[in-house]
């Protein structure tokens, strides 16, 4: 049928203007711009499916400001706008700075009003009672894409209560990144924890020490956690029974001491999460564990060394080749989400197509579920768009992904213990205790042990381990 | 030759003090005005420039593509507000305290002191639930609302020295004159306050300006943050620090509040000192 309403020329223009006119367009000036700021619900990016209509929900979603700023954009101006349009939902999204999470989360549950999706960066256990449990959103994205992968059910499942308490979309693998220039003049790679100590000396004296952080930050958790399970010792075991008094725990403190002394210096006590990146990108460091964030700096400022930085899995130590994920990014609905059908639909849809996050936070997020991203291995031998990418760099990721990387907590699951353990960052306050000759190492391990017990203690009580 | 060697003496003294305390400054500059990679370059860092450097480029990014006018609206209306309830609540407080209440007076006045030290790591929580009641998530209102209650103690205890330093006869001759004690209150007491108040109206921004826990936990919507929770979450990206535009961010409101504690220099010695001595 034909449409037989009168067309607007907006290339029109008046000549003349009337003081009534001049009133009318303010007034309707004024209306929309009201409007616009205070109530619009309408979203403006993509192929609108509900045109001109307002849309029916909210949905309101907090995460981390992405170390990868593009991804955010695609995100929130992508993602989020085509989705929402999809699902007649206007979704907002709040970001803030990831040491900021644990204090708004529990500025939320204070307040019991907040965001219906909350992403943590580390399985979040200890709210489980506070969150609602996600099995059937789990196995509904089972159903389309496959099992979830080990690390994602291990870091939001609790065998005790057999309850989801959050929903892993992705995990960061975190490899070791060394400057292949200084270790060459060595003649060593970083391929075994002996390597790394031999070579420490000799590096440190080119001015180039090693960099593993032991202060109170993720990166330094993440290190040292890693380099236990090489050492063959483990915070707990798999019945969530603290098993840290051990050989393997004696050993490893015995050998982050001796790479303190000849490799390192005592910055590494006072360092925040962003230190090991810029010490390496200024040039001083000649090895780090990080996530690609630092691969990518260098790579989007072109540094002088980029093609020297080099990216390997986890060392070799006496104990299994095991690693952890970097960052996890596990996302709880609260109990007292306004909209909790629309988060839960958002977290189906999310856990079942991530290629796009996959690829626009340049290899950065790994999807949880490995059947939602197609042919990994093929997409990181392809080079992405990003500044001075260095070919080749990456395919070692998919590996890494597969075979070196666990929860924080293995061999048993990411509980409610592990979350406290891993936020009062004990582990790193046993290694920088016998690293500064403060205690010896069965001193510090007794220490830690001491300081675990009552908070196993709390959550057994709790039937949460 | 005495007023020399005096002379000579305090710049022996205060240069170095005067070095370091404007450190931070030069550090700030040098920073901002750097490229990226210049930053990274340590063998330039802190005293020479790269070829690409010095740039605007730190300070493009932040007005381009960051909310950062935005963000400083947001602090300037918020850090005005709280300024006036501030001073609408301490002027009549702190002089009450200090004129009316007798012996009461100093003990209410400490009192009221300690509560502004209780740190807002502790009070966060509880906070919430009441800007969550007042369904004021979100909104600079909640900041209004919730700067204040560490605002008000502190400009009440100093307030209330600076009014004990007024002599008591000047009001007893405006009341004998047929002045309430309102107008003897506007009239002759405030006017003769000014030291104080305008300490108050500069620690009370300067407070506001800087004040990080609240503003991140109360608001989490872009364009409703002020600098302190805006720059962080935009500026640091994870595990990346973006030096360059965070020095930038951090120095263009510190220019205006060390120039305006420069020209009220006098008057804010005066309005800490005014009590110290009665």
């Amino acid at each position: 049928m034909k449409d037989r309403r009168e067309r607007v020329d907006i290339t029109r223009v008046d000549d003349e203007l009337t003081r009534r006119e001049l009133l009318r367009r303010a007034a309707l000036g004024t209306i929309v711009l009201v409007y616009g700021s205070t109530g619009a619900k309408t979203a403006v990016a993509g192929v609108p499916k509900y045109r001109h209509k307002e849309l029916a929900g909210t949905l309101r979603i907090i995460q981390w400001s992405h170390f990868v700023p593009a991804y955010d954009k695609w995100f929130d101006d992508v993602y989020v706008k085509r989705w929402g349009q999809a699902n007649d939902t206007e979704v907002r999204v709040d970001h803030v700075n990831l040491a900021e999470l644990p204090s708004r989360a529990a500025s939320e549950v204070a307040a019991q009003r907040g965001h219906d999706l909350f992403q943590f960066l580390s399985p979040p256990a200890a709210y489980e009672d506070r969150v609602i449990a996600l099995n059937d959103v789990v196995q509904q994205v089972e159903r389309k894409v496959g099992k979830i992968g080990r690390v994602g059910r291990k870091s939001t499942y609790n065998p005790r209560t057999k309850k989801y308490f959050g929903f892993a979309d992705n995990y960061v693998p975190d490899p070791v990144h060394y400057r292949a220039d200084l270790w060459g003049e060595v003649g060593l790679r970083p391929t075994s924890w002996d390597n790394v100590l031999r070579a420490a000396p000799r590096l440190k004296s080119m001015g180039n020490p090693v960099g593993i952080g032991m202060s109170n930050e993720l990166d330094s958790n993440m290190a040292l956690i890693a380099l236990l399970q090489c050492f063959g010792a483990y915070i707990q075991n798999a019945d969530a029974r603290i098993t840290i008094k051990s050989k393997g725990t004696r050993d490893a403190l015995n050998f982050m001491r001796d790479l303190y002394r000849r490799g390192m210096t005592s910055e590494v006590f006072a360092w925040t999460a962003a230190s090991n990146n810029d010490a390496f990108l200024a040039g001083r460091l000649s090895l780090a564990l990080n996530a690609i964030s630092i691969a990518r700096s260098a790579e989007q400022r072109n540094l002088r060394f980029n093609r020297d930085i080099r990216i390997l899995p986890i060392p070799d130590g006496p104990g299994p080749r095991m690693g952890l994920e970097h960052v996890m990014g596990v996302y709880v609905i609260w109990r007292f989400a306004q909209n909790k059908r629309a988060a839960k639909k958002f977290l189906v849809d999310i856990g079942t197509q991530y290629t796009g996050h996959f690829l626009n936070s340049y290899f950065y997020n790994f999807p949880a579920f490995p059947g939602s991203v197609k042919n990994i291995p093929a997409r990181l031998r392809r080079n992405t768009t990003y500044p001075n990418e260095v070919p080749g760099r990456y395919p070692i990721l998919d590996r890494i992904s597969k075979n070196w990387t666990t929860n924080v907590g293995h061999p048993g699951y990411s509980n409610a213990a592990i979350d406290e353990v891993f936020n009062k960052f004990i582990i790193p306050q046993m290694f920088a205790r016998v690293a500064r000759g403060d205690m010896t190492a069965d001193e510090a391990m007794r220490a830690a042990h001491r300081e675990m017990t009552p908070i196993f203690r709390k959550w057994r009580s709790r039937k949460k381990i | 030759m005495a007023t020399r060697r005096e002379t000579l003496t305090s710049w022996l003294i205060i240069t170095p003090f005067a070095i370091v305390l404007a450190f931070p400054f030069y550090w700030m500059l040098m920073t901002a005005l750097r490229a990226d990679n210049d930053l990274y370059d340590i063998e330039q860092v802190p005293f020479k420039f790269n070829a690409d450097s010095p740039t605007l480029n730190n300070f493009r990014f932040l007005f381009e593509q960051t909310d950062y006018r935005q963000w400083l609206e947001n602090t300037a209306l918020i850090g005005g507000a709280v300024v006036l309830i501030t001073l609408a609540l301490a002027l009549p407080a702190g002089y009450a305290l200090a004129r009316l209440s007798g012996g009461w007076g100093q003990t209410l006045g400490v009192a009221i002191f300690l509560t502004y030290l209780v740190p807002p790591t502790l009070l966060f929580l509880p906070l919430s639930r009441v800007v969550s009641e007042l369904n004021l998530h979100d909104r600079l209102w909640s900041l209004i609302l919730v700067y204040p209650s560490f605002t008000v103690p502190f400009s009440i205890w100093l307030l209330m020295g600076f009014f004990k330093t007024i002599p008591p006869e000047l009001e007893d001759a405006a009341l004998v004159d047929g002045a309430s004690r309102l107008t003897t209150l506007v009239r002759v007491v405030f006017p003769l306050s000014i030291p104080g108040i305008l300490t108050v109206v500069i620690f009370t921004f300067s407070l506001v300006v800087n004040e990080f826990v609240y503003a991140i936990t109360f608001i989490s919507v872009t364009e409703q943050k002020t600098i302190s929770a805006g720059v962080p979450t935009e500026l640091i990206r994870g595990d990346v620090f973006y030096w360059g535009a965070l020095m930038a961010a951090t120095l263009i409101p510190a220019i205006p509040l060390a120039l305006l504690y420069n020209v009220f220099l006098n008057r804010f010695i005066a309005g800490f000192t005014g009590g110290a001595f009665r």
